[in-house]
């Protein structure tokens, strides 16, 4: 009798499992996303899952996929992130941010909106994000896809390197920039296109730090690229005012005119274009 | 008199010992044996001579003239509003400057080789406008009505500055430095800008030794000796004014210097007689700042920091210590 019992229920069970939605038991996949990063805004458009919104970027919108085209862009603040009354009206399930809106993550949360922080800071990073992104909207497959034949376009990117110069990558202008240190988003491009990166010898969490010109003059890069907060057309002043630093006239880089400006921000927040940006850094700065 | 005597000689010596310091210490290490040869111009390999000759050596300068003018400035103010707080930031110089050097440097990168000269600009600007405000109208001239104006202008352009912040964000990591006060390794491009500006302030300071201590004993006193009160802060102000503004533009924000270093000498002199507070305050604010940028660039060699954070670590003990003393 028991085992009658037993075996109506695993009928019924079986029964019932066949008349279920494919995919019902697990997490229903968030529909109503925002993206603040580039990073994420553009994975989610390789996923082919566009969000509702996405965060206003640094140095214009060319990296956008042209999926996002006709995406809500949201201004940002520090450390805010996007305005909180702004972002609840797009009643979003998820908010894909980054640690730089650390405060807005916080009220984002206190609505009851699910932020998920997704901002790397390497190219090993990147590739691992593409497949977390995957994962949490429902699209594991496209994100093993798009992983596989990133991996692919990088190695494509980085063959043939013949030379490996000595790189100062630096943010910022004034008088005191910033030097990106090999645990930065930029650093890591930098190196994988196959550069020397120039650090002095310096750890910092944040992934920059100030370096001594003394330590420039005694390391003599080849090459210098700035990445300043600025646009296109201040470029060729950026160029001329960074060749005439006295601290740096010494340097091979001063020497050869290889002192380079950089206004777009591949080398300063992550995207999904890694490859490309490595083939711009290797033909356009190192010339390897 | 020998009390006065072994101050000076005190900050004599702390002055040349910071300037060695400053030329010796570095990110990179050079022999002091190379270091004096490159500096009487033989030996060192080409990199050495390079951070010497291009690097330290106008740093140390930089951080030498600076430090005086600020020191002279705040002493020259002190004097002439008879007013212990008086600071180059009361004459709305420090605020302008913040405002001018931030605005480029936020809203115009590209034009960034005009930092120093908008800094100089927009100090000298808002020392105008305080000059304007206080000599105009009711009262005009007395030391309160200067001192408010300068807060307001202070208030002002601070606002300013902030208000640009909190517009580009983003950039606000390219101006911490300036805000937090530093020298940089600009070679002598920017001294050859604004040494102008130091020179008149300088004469401007020296001229004003004999009337500020007429000052001191009252403006009825003063006149009835024939001196212009009004006329001899005008004169002040418009030293401080050229001399902290020439200082902001090469140096960034480093207010407490012109603050604490007269009252120190004062203090440690036993009196505030400008002959002895004026030249006193150039060489103890020299001393002070090339003592505070050697530590800022070489504690965590080779990464460097402001030297503001380091001149108040330096300053306040000493302060505090001839405070409890003198009061």
């Amino acid at each position: 009798m028991r085992k009658k019992s037993a075996t109506l229920l695993l009928a019924a069970l079986a029964v019932l499992a066949l008349c279920l939605p494919a995919g019902a038991g697990a997490a229903e996949a968030p529909k109503r996303i925002v993206a603040l990063t580039p990073f994420a805004a553009n994975t989610l458009a390789k996923l082919n899952k566009v969000p509702v919104a996405i965060g206003e970027t640094l140095g214009g919108n060319e990296r956008f996929s042209p999926k996002l085209r006709n995406v809500r862009v949201l201004p940002l603040s520090h450390p805010n992130g996007p305005n909180l009354e702004q972002l609840a009206a797009l009643d979003p399930d998820l908010v894909f941010s980054s640690k730089t809106w650390a405060k807005g993550n916080q009220a984002m949360e206190e609505l009851g909106i699910d932020v998920v922080l997704h901002d790397p800071r390497s190219i090993a990073g990147a590739l691992a994000d593409t497949f977390k992104i995957g994962a949490i909207v429902g699209r594991r497959q496209y994100a093993r896809g798009l992983v596989k034949s990133m991996r692919v376009q990088i190695a494509k990117a980085r063959k043939g390197i013949a030379k490996r110069p000595k790189v100062m990558l630096i943010l910022g202008v004034g008088r005191t920039p910033f030097t990106f240190l090999p645990n930065s988003w930029g650093g890591d491009i930098v190196a994988k296109a196959g550069g020397d990166l120039l650090t002095g010898g310096v750890t910092s969490n944040s992934g920059f730090e100030r370096i001594s010109d003394e330590v420039v003059v005694a390391e003599n890069p080849d090459v210098i690229i700035a990445v300043p907060h600025a646009n296109a057309d201040d470029i060729p002043s950026l160029t001329d005012y960074l060749q005439d630093n006295p601290a740096w006239s010494s340097t091979n880089a001063a020497r050869n005119g290889r002192i380079y400006v950089s206004v777009d921000n591949s080398l300063l927040q992550a995207g999904t274009d890694i490859a490309r940006t490595i083939r711009k850094v290797r033909s356009a700065y190192l010339k390897n | 008199m020998a009390r006065r005597t072994l101050v000076l000689a005190a900050l004599l010596v702390a002055l040349a010992a910071a300037t060695i310091a400053s030329l010796a210490l570095g990110a990179v290490k050079v022999p002091l044996a190379d270091t004096l040869d490159i500096l009487f111009g033989s030996g060192g390999s080409a990199s050495d001579r390079q951070i010497i000759e291009v690097l330290r050596l106008p740093r140390t300068v930089e951080a030498l003239i600076v430090g005086a003018a600020l020191g002279v400035a705040g002493a020259v103010l002190q004097g002439a509003l008879g007013n212990p707080l008086a600071s180059p930031d009361v004459i709305g110089v420090t605020g302008g400057a913040g405002f001018g050097a931030i605005l480029v440097i936020i809203a115009f990168p590209g034009s960034i080789a005009l930092l120093p000269a908008s800094a100089l600009f927009f100090g000298l600007l808002a020392a105008t406008l305080v000059f304007l405000f206080a000599w105009t109208g009711r009262n005009r001239g007395g030391t309160t009505k200067v001192i408010l104006a300068g807060i307001a202008m202070l208030s002002l352009f601070t606002a300013g500055t902030t208000g640009l912040l909190a517009a580009f964000p983003e950039r606000a990591p390219s101006a911490i430095f300036f805000i937090a006060g530093g020298l940089t390794s600009s070679g002598w491009r920017e001294l050859e800008t604004v040494w102008p500006y130091f020179a008149v302030g300088f004469l401007f300071a020296l001229a004003l030794v004999r009337p500020l201590d007429r000052l001191a004993l009252g403006d009825d006193v003063a006149a009835s000796l024939g001196s212009k009160p009004q006329a001899i802060r005008l004169g002040a102000g418009v030293a401080a004014a050229l001399l902290a503004a020439a200082s902001a533009a090469i140096a960034g924000l480093l207010g407490f210097l012109g603050l604490v270093v007269p009252h120190v000498v004062r203090m440690a002199g036993g009196t505030s007689s400008h002959t002895f507070v004026i030249p006193a305050s150039a060489i103890g604010g020299a001393a002070l700042l090339a003592a505070g940028d050697t530590l800022a660039r070489t504690l965590r060699a080779p990464i460097e920091m402001p030297v503001g954070p380091f001149m108040v670590l330096l300053g306040v003990p000493l302060f505090l210590w001839l405070l409890r003393r003198a009061i």
